[in-house]
């Protein structure tokens, strides 16, 4: 299956990095694995997606309400602002932050930071079903995620776990896995364990 | 020290109710000018004629009615598919403190199609110029002239208008949706008169033959939007009227002017449009305009967009098609909607071509960098170091 290059990097640190999307609102799912590509050719860099949003390219730029009655009568709203404003597709942009969970090398996939964040203005690819099943066969990710300090950390491992399961051969053994590891990182907090384990069976 | 305001509003309210007075009386001076343009407006032909024998004698800028002065209509059907083009630009001059002299034009270059297929290229084309030959004109006595202030900006007027018409042509290649070409700002290019005859032809002569000339081969409907207008040239028409001999009244103050202080955007701002209306078509009689524009003489009528008066441009060729006059009527005031006012597709070629403050300092940099690679010595003034940073 060949990746889809959906867009490039245009913001990266060792932690996280923002993608800006080829195409105006096309963003991957929240939850989904994506790879960056960098400037060391051996290196390619997995994130987690996450605070998908649209705005203005020019700094400072804020969208207005478009819609609404035209001066010959007619109304349009939704979709049809954007054929009304074919500019639009122009001076907006769609992006997203993606957490860094791990990088592989000549093959090898490691659940660790890598050496370098990825190289602004390299690629971008969704993950195809193959390799995020590869990438999520082993939970050590999982970590990194919990202690990301981000605010949505908990909703974005619960959705890419749930993601990773329903791509396994066998689903159930894989959230029993996925249960066991966050058992062991939660065993303080009862409460998170209780909502991510939720989110794993509803 | 902060300004005082306890003393600058006193002085703010004082002016408030000095302007309220002088409307009161512009008011009525419109009043009185459009009484006699009604008046005049049968005989349109007439003052068309005296204009145009008259406009080197006349101290107030004249217009050349096309058709009954008053003339005005309502907007016109709306083209359901349209294509723009549109193209501005601007300019980082050549600056005598830098350490090369060089100048760069970036112009923005906007193609907006509306309709069936929606469809929108915004770009921009920056053009570095550091040559002996293109930092200096040399005429044909060998006289030379530096291209810098005046000169730059001249030559970035000229590239839009050659940019607008190769634009034009690209899409044409590509597309036979209805073509409008629009521009920024007035096609009249005043800011040549002062110049010398030399400099003035060199500049005009590329701008009427490769973007005008180019543009009216390739049957291109063409117009510039000018925001808030401050020509006076209809309301000349109505001075003209009051005083058609203009002959002098008061020897120690030469002429006087019926109607002190008024343009065509207060004559045209009484109501008399209403929304989406547009005046009767008019010929600039502006020197350059008559004497070296030819057949690409520039016509214009005013628009009521709804939010302000808007004064539409076009060259002879287009103001003499009245399919064309109806469809840039409609174009116009289409696209000052779509942009909350003002053209969207001007206001995104704007965008693309602007040089905000922090490019300058990167050009600057990088300017620099280049000059430091290639082991040149970076003589930039110390003048220019001094003037960038406050020293405490």
């Amino acid at each position: 299956m060949t990746e889809q290059r959906i867009g490039e990097v245009i913001e990266a640190s060792s932690t996280q990095w923002t993608t800006g999307a080829y195409e105006l609102l096309n963003a991957p799912p929240f939850g989904s694995l994506i790879k960056a590509g960098c400037h060391d050719n051996d290196l390619c860099i997995y994130g987690l997606v996450y605070d998908i949003r649209t705005g203005s390219r020019d700094l400072g730029g804020k969208a207005m309400v478009r819609g609404g009655r035209r001066y010959d009568g007619s109304e349009f709203y939704d979709g049809q602002i954007y054929s009304e404003h074919p500019d639009l597709a122009a001076v907006l942009q769609t992006e997203w932050s993606a957490l860094v969970i791990g990088y592989e090398r000549a093959g090898r996939i490691i659940h660790y930071l890598p050496p370098q964040p990825p190289t602004v203005h390299y690629s971008v690819h969704l993950c195809d079903d193959d390799t995020v099943e590869r990438f999520t066969q082993h939970c050590d990710f999982f970590r990194m995620v919990l202690h990301a300090n981000l605010p949505i950390a908990d909703e974005l491992l619960g959705t890419a776990i749930r993601h990773a399961a329903a791509l396994q051969a066998n689903r159930r053994e894989y959230e029993l896995y996925a249960g066991r590891e966050l058992a062991r990182l939660l065993r303080d907090d009862y409460d998170r364990l209780r909502v991510l384990v939720r989110m794993l069976t509803s | 020290m902060p300004l005082d305001f306890n003393q600058v509003g006193q002085q703010i309210k004082q002016m408030g109710g000095d302007l309220r007075q002088t409307a009161n009386h512009h008011d009525q001076l419109v009043a009185h000018a459009w009484a006699k343009l009604e008046e005049q407006s049968p005989r349109w032909e007439h003052w068309a004629r005296h204009a145009e024998e008259n406009y080197l004698r006349s101290p107030w800028l004249l217009a050349a009615p096309a058709e009954p002065i008053i003339n005005r209509y309502q907007l016109p059907k709306f083209p359901p598919n349209y294509c723009l083009a549109a193209v501005d630009g601007s300019q980082i001059d050549l600056d005598r403190h830098w350490a090369v002299e060089c100048y760069l034009i970036n112009l923005g270059l906007v193609t907006i199609q509306y309709g069936q297929q929606p469809y929108s290229k915004l770009h921009s084309v920056p053009a570095l110029h550091y040559n002996d030959q293109e930092l200096l004109l040399r005429d044909k006595d060998g006289r030379s002239y530096k291209m810098a202030g005046a000169l730059v900006h001249a030559e970035r007027d000229t590239r839009e208008g050659i940019a607008l018409a190769r634009l034009a042509q690209e899409i044409l290649e590509q597309s036979t949706t209805p073509l409008v070409a629009m521009q920024d700002g007035t096609l009249i290019r005043w800011s040549l008169s002062g110049l010398d005859p030399w400099v003035r032809a060199h500049f005009l002569q590329r701008y009427l033959d490769e973007g005008l000339a180019a543009l009216r081969a390739a049957d291109v409907p063409t117009c510039s939007y000018i925001s808030h207008p401050k020509a006076p040239e209809v309301t000349g028409i109505a001075r003209l009227i009051v005083n058609p001999t203009l002959n002098n009244t008061n020897k120690a103050e030469g002429l006087v002017d019926p109607y002190p202080g008024i343009n065509d955007t207060k004559l045209f701002g009484n109501g008399w449009l209403g929304d989406g209306e547009r005046s009767a078509l008019f010929k600039s009689l502006s020197k350059i305009n008559v004497e070296e524009y030819r057949d690409h003489a520039i016509y214009f009528f005013y628009l009521n967009v709804g939010s302000e008066l808007a004064r539409i441009e076009m060259p002879e060729w287009v103001a003499q098609r009245p399919e064309w006059v109806d469809l840039i009527h409609a174009v116009a005031y289409d696209q000052a909607h779509r942009g909350g006012g003002y053209p969207v597709a001007l206001a995104r070629a704007h965008e693309q071509a602007v040089v905000r403050e922090s490019d300058r300092r990167v050009f600057r940099q990088m300017i620099e960098q280049a000059l430091w690679h290639a082991r040149l010595n970076n003589g930039s003034s110390l003048k220019q170091d001094a003037k960038a940073q406050v020293r405490v």
